[in-house]
């Protein structure tokens, strides 16, 4: 009964009858939005008769290169034309246009180009053909899926196009860091990354110099370095945790830190060293003696094997990082160079 | 005076049979977007009844069939005068992507029927089937109706 009451309260009001009697869809309903993708629109003097458009488009009427006639000054311009009539309106025609500017316009999704990428995947797969034990382990588990892993010159080599990236490979493959799954997409960020580990990495070094120069020839140095830092500054540069991990695990896997220490107290001032120092970092002062630049030292050691007083100290530092980003660790082993000293 | 009636008539109350001669269908989903709520068809007057004897508006999607040629012949002389052809989108118009080399489609459906309006667009925004219909469906029926003895 109540509902009968509130729907007569509802017919009677003025604001219903109005419009009730004149229902009109809303205008903005009929007004076509900004993101709908219209008719090319085509700017023929940008056109370079490629013929792509024409190739590319699935209407067999839609459009037709046409060449308009020479005048006494300049060939005919070719450009393209598109029927109405036939036009399905895909875009695909902007899309393949090689020109820039782009002969077709058409949507938007023809302007974005950065993000484009053929593959469906994130990773690329390669085989490190150095570490490579050649088991074919990857490639028995390949032939099961995509086929793309085969033999060349008894080397193993992926073929991309084959590739679905699977990861399959990788799972199977006995040797760490044989087969590498590598971010297509944020180079400079996955650049930047190993930049910022690399230089944590070598002050955190450079603090404990002290020790390491008291450091006995068998002796091993051992430092262990905690991620929080380290993720923290990583997520300011990519908030993506599965790159920032790959990427500290296969740099920290690989690299090898060539340390170079300084003594200034045992030098004798002999200028050895500073015509043998290849990029000039060492120099020689009347006042100050001799005098190392660690900004232009390339750490190739002459130094050190020239140096009769061992002055520099030359040691081979290397790394392991294990466990998570969260509670994860970055081993530092470093120990002194094995290398013969010449004089 | 009676010419002036049936005009008014004629204008505000529009009967429309839908054919799909042999399309994907995508043209008829627009159509049907226009019966919805959201677009409302029938403020302005405009009832869709399939039925061809009733029909003031006829309109055509699809690419025209080897089994469609006879019977689009049919269907039209069964509409009564005056009546107007709306072709809706490509298909009707070029024949769109079914105009391969080898097949058997018969575009356009004005080599069967006379066409009065184009909407082209694969398919077509229910919008700009709406406009067409209303720009020339009126008046083409009108003056249709007083060129008659």
């Amino acid at each position: 009964m109540s509902s009968v009451i509130w729907y007569l309260y509802e017919f009677a009001r003025k604001s219903w009858a109005e419009k009730f009697a004149a229902a009109k869809t809303d205008p903005e309903i009929m007004e076509t939005p900004s993101r709908f993708r219209d008719f090319p629109e085509v700017r023929k003097e940008y056109c370079i008769a490629c013929g792509a458009c024409t190739a590319a488009c699935p209407a067999p009427m839609a459009i037709k290169l046409i060449r308009s006639s020479d005048s006494a000054e300049e060939e005919g311009a070719t450009y393209p034309v598109i029927n109405h009539r036939g036009c399905i309106r895909c875009g695909f025609c902007a899309e393949v246009c090689p020109t820039d500017p782009k002969t077709i316009l058409c949507g938007e999704n023809h302007l974005i180009r950065e993000e484009f990428t053929i593959l469906p995947v994130d990773k690329m797969f390669i085989i490190d053909d150095y570490l490579c034990i050649r088991c074919k382990k990857c490639l028995k588990t390949c032939s099961q899926v995509a086929g793309a892993i085969s033999e060349v010159d008894n080397k193993f080599v992926i073929d991309q196009s084959k590739c679905i990236g699977c990861g399959d490979c990788i799972k199977n493959c006995p040797v760490k860091g044989a087969i590498k799954g590598i971010y297509i997409n944020h180079v400079e960020e996955q650049k930047d990354i190993i930049n910022l580990v690399v230089d944590t990495l070598e002050s955190r070094i450079e603090e404990d110099q002290e020790k390491i120069k008291k450091l006995e020839p068998e002796e091993v140095y051992k430092i262990d370095l905690p991620m929080d830092d380290l993720v923290k500054k990583a997520r300011e540069i990519i908030r993506n945790d599965e790159i920032i991990q790959d990427t500290i695990e296969k740099i920290t896997d690989r690299l090898k830190m060539r340390i170079l220490t300084w003594d200034d107290e045992k030098c004798n001032n002999c200028r050895l060293c500073v015509d043998d120092c290849p990029s000039g970092a060492i120099t020689y002062d009347e006042e100050k003696g001799v005098q190392r630049n660690p900004d232009k030292c390339l750490r190739c050691s002459i130094c050190y094997q020239t140096c009769p007083f061992g002055v520099a100290g030359f040691y081979v530092a290397r790394f392991l990082f294990s466990g998570t980003l969260k509670d994860g660790v970055i081993h530092i082993t470093l120990k002194p160079s094995q290398l013969p000293i010449r004089s | 005076m009676l010419d002036a009636l049936k005009d008014v008539i004629r204008k505000s109350s529009i009967h429309v049979c839908l054919i799909n001669t042999g399309g994907c269908n995508g043209c008829d989903i627009e159509v049907v977007a226009l019966l919805s709520p959201r677009y409302d068809l029938e403020q302005y007057g405009i009832y869709v009844h399939n039925n061809p004897r009733e029909a003031d508006v006829i309109l055509v999607t699809g690419a025209v069939t080897e089994q469609w040629r006879e019977k689009l012949q049919r269907i039209y002389s069964k509409a009564p005068e005056p009546k107007i052809v709306v072709a809706i989108g490509n298909c009707p118009l070029s024949g769109d992507v079914f105009n391969q080399e080898g097949s058997s489609v018969y575009a356009p459906v004005s080599d069967f029927i006379p066409v009065d309006a184009e909407i082209p667009g694969c398919p077509p925004r229910p919008s700009e089937i709406l406009a067409a219909i209303l720009g020339v469906g009126p008046d083409a029926i009108a003056a249709k109706g007083r060129q008659k003895p």
